[in-house]
């Protein structure tokens, strides 16, 4: 449960910040600045947890100071990621950057190359069994549908009643 | 008889090249170190064109990877584009080649292929 707490509120810190850098657009230096807090402050509870985690596993602990300091290099780090995610996925003539655009941002280790492409291939894997489920479960459903329309016209007065 | 070496580029140009940036006496160990450096540059230099040509769904590599490497090298950035490098650091004969300018005779020189 510890393992998996941070990561959802990390997705959510992902989402906001996509969702959120349409409005920044619009709003002013005051509404960007509080923004860009809010977020930070977003990062700094996931980078907390993390850490956590961490210090469990390795029996050593976090002062504030580090904690604090790793949320700033989170925070900068993924300035620069952007912006290669985003040339990246220019220079492939796309405007939207995909997985294949993070596998070479991630060329630089051979080692997190490997854990990447890993995870990406679990997730395409989880993504095609949904998506089967998906369809088996509609043509179930379907079936059931049918069944069900076959017994309602035989069952039709018993439901009216 | 000799082997026949990989290619590579010679080491007095990498040492001219080297002493110009370096500004100070070096050691001629130091040379051989650089020399190697400059292999494991190029290999590296070149899988990530490969694979920078194979994002773009392209089997050549094209200037355009080129530019995306030296961005991810921070070598070109917003405030530093690739044209200023090449007028920086490429002679007159190169930066001819590779930045469009306008001659006599409403010519442009090399032509600029038309995108459309």
């Amino acid at each position: 449960m510890a393992a998996a707490q941070p990561r959802p509120s990390a997705l959510g810190g992902k989402r906001s910040r996509a969702a959120e850098a349409g409005a920044m657009e619009a709003a002013g230096g005051e509404e960007r600045f509080l923004l860009a807090q809010r977020l930070k402050a977003a990062v700094h509870y996931t980078v907390g947890c993390l850490c956590e985690e961490v210090a469990e596993e390795r029996d050593v602990q976090f002062s504030k100071q580090t904690i604090a300091a790793i949320t700033e290099i989170t925070f900068r780090q993924c300035e620069t990621f952007a912006k290669d995610l985003e040339v990246f996925a220019r220079h492939a003539k796309r405007s939207t950057v995909t997985i294949e655009d993070v596998k070479l941002l991630a060329r630089r280790s051979s080692s997190l190359l490997r854990y990447i492409t890993e995870k990406s291939e679990e997730l395409a894997l989880s993504n095609m069994e949904q998506k089967e489920k998906k369809k088996k479960s509609n043509a179930v459903k379907e079936r059931r549908t049918g069944e069900h329309e076959a017994a309602v016209t035989e069952s039709e007065d018993f439901n009216m009643a | 008889q000799r082997k026949p070496s990989e290619p590579k580029i010679p080491s007095s140009l990498i040492k001219s090249v080297f002493k110009h940036y370096a500004k100070m006496p070096v050691a001629s160990k130091s040379f051989k170190i650089v020399e190697k450096c400059t292999e494991k540059y190029f290999k590296q230099l070149c899988n990530d064109l490969a694979a920078f040509a194979s994002h773009a769904g392209r089997k050549t590599v094209e200037v355009s990877d080129v530019e995306v490497l030296m961005r991810r090298q921070r070598l070109v950035t917003d405030e530093m584009p690739l044209h200023v490098l090449i007028e920086h650091h490429l002679p007159l004969e190169y930066r001819k080649l590779l930045i469009p300018v306008v001659v006599s005779g409403n010519k442009v020189i090399p032509e600029i292929k038309c995108s459309s």
